[in-house]
């Protein structure tokens, strides 16, 4: 039997995540800036609300609610209609503030979630709670407990986190937030031919098959689209991919103009 | 001399009797403006004065007092979570549309003159205090 699941409203994605992510999950997608992490979050909602009639939060640490919901607009998404309709909130606070606030019984962002009936929450970004604890263990931890909480209110969660490497270099050494999420989308940079395009895969997804391979894709005017894996290369994740054999063949000898 | 200044202070207290005392009373500041501002454009803000300051642009030591008399004058509210003092805005329908009808009013270049007037006039008389 299938198990249901949570469409992220990207039609690419879903099939890599073999129908969408798992209900009561925490998801993790990391990224550079300009990757599209905040606009992926923000499809989840969208798509929630107008398709699946599961209202939403997002938490933003950093993005002032007025320009995400201007943001939103720009890909045609309503987020200031589904405000005044009771569908969403966007709620401007911090990691220190959000975890007093759920260790709480009955604290405002439960209270909020039970006034609105959400199911699905966003966090922009768990970046921020870095500032918390320096110590990685320490950090793991308050991951972890917010994860529960969230999992506690019944929410499928999208958390975004911020990955200074533009290409090339991965995170390393503290990335125990990793082990403690269900899924983990990495959405890379990668040059190829002297232009830079973007890479989207699915690292894990406990409890679930999901899509090895790396796709490309676009943020275009209505959210983004994930398209076709990355054919005739490897290396993809390095940043700077180069030709399979039999394309560095073709290129060499089979192109017409190339010697 | 008199009688001008009885004029231009007749002319900026031509407006709504509700939003008048609004900025004598609760929108007394610059930085109560700006705080309100904010939060009337983030409304479901809940958060600390020192990130407030931050959202604000402006410093935390000047902005608590200010955020302070706001919870006192019922425009915000203040609770403690853990050894945090959080602010959010009030949750009394009819303060949150005074401050929608406020801040609806300062689009109009001619109200915004009037509400500067009276916010340097409180902060004058604030200043003068023995």
């Amino acid at each position: 039997m299938n198990a249901p699941r949570v469409p992220t409203g990207i039609a690419g994605l879903d099939e890599m995540l073999a129908g969408g992510l798992l209900p009561g999950t925490a998801n993790l997608v990391e990224g550079a800036p300009g990757t599209g992490k905040s606009t992926l979050a923000m499809q989840f909602i969208e798509h929630g609300i107008t398709a699946c009639d599961e209202p939403g939060v997002i938490l933003t640490f950093e993005e002032f609610p007025e320009h995400l919901i201007r943001d939103a607009a720009n890909f045609g998404w309503d987020f200031a209609a589904h405000q005044a309709a009771g569908r969403l909130r966007v709620l401007q606070t911090s990691p220190e503030v959000t975890l007093a606030d759920v260790r709480r019984t009955s604290g405002r962002l439960e209270t909020l979630i039970e006034q609105i009936g959400a199911r699905r929450v966003v966090v922009d970004s768990l970046s921020h709670f870095e500032r918390l604890a320096a110590d990685p263990v320490e950090l793991r931890l308050l991951g972890f407990e917010l994860i529960n909480a969230l999992k506690r209110m019944g929410l499928t969660a999208v958390l975004t986190r911020e990955n200074p490497a533009l290409l090339g270099e991965m995170r390393e050494g503290d990335d125990d937030l990793a082990y403690v999420v269900d899924s983990y989308l990495l959405l890379r940079y990668v040059e190829i031919d002297s232009a830079v395009h973007k890479a989207l895969l699915v690292l894990k997804q406990r409890g679930s098959a999901h899509a090895t391979d790396i796709r490309q894709y676009a943020i275009t005017s209505h959210g983004l689209e994930v398209r076709s894996r990355f054919a005739g290369t490897h290396g993809i994740m390095s940043g700077t991919p180069v030709m399979t054999h039999t394309e560095a063949f073709a290129a060499a000898f089979l192109t017409p103009g190339k010697k | 001399m008199a009688d001008d200044q009885d004029d231009a202070a007749q002319l900026m207290d031509d407006i709504d009797p509700h939003l008048l005392d609004l900025l004598r009373t609760r929108i007394n500041t610059f930085i109560k403006w700006d705080v309100v501002r904010f939060f009337h454009a983030n409304p479901h803000t809940a958060d600390t004065a020192e990130n407030l300051a931050r959202y604000i642009g402006r410093d935390v030591r000047v902005v608590e007092p200010e955020l302070r008399q706001l919870a006192q004058d019922g425009v915000l509210e203040a609770e403690t979570l853990a050894d945090l003092r959080v602010y959010t805005l009030t949750a009394d329908a009819g303060t949150v549309a005074l401050l929608d009808s406020f801040m609806r009013a300062c689009d109009d270049r001619q109200f915004r003159i009037k509400a500067i007037y009276h916010v340097i006039r409180s902060l004058r008389r604030e200043r003068e205090r023995p």
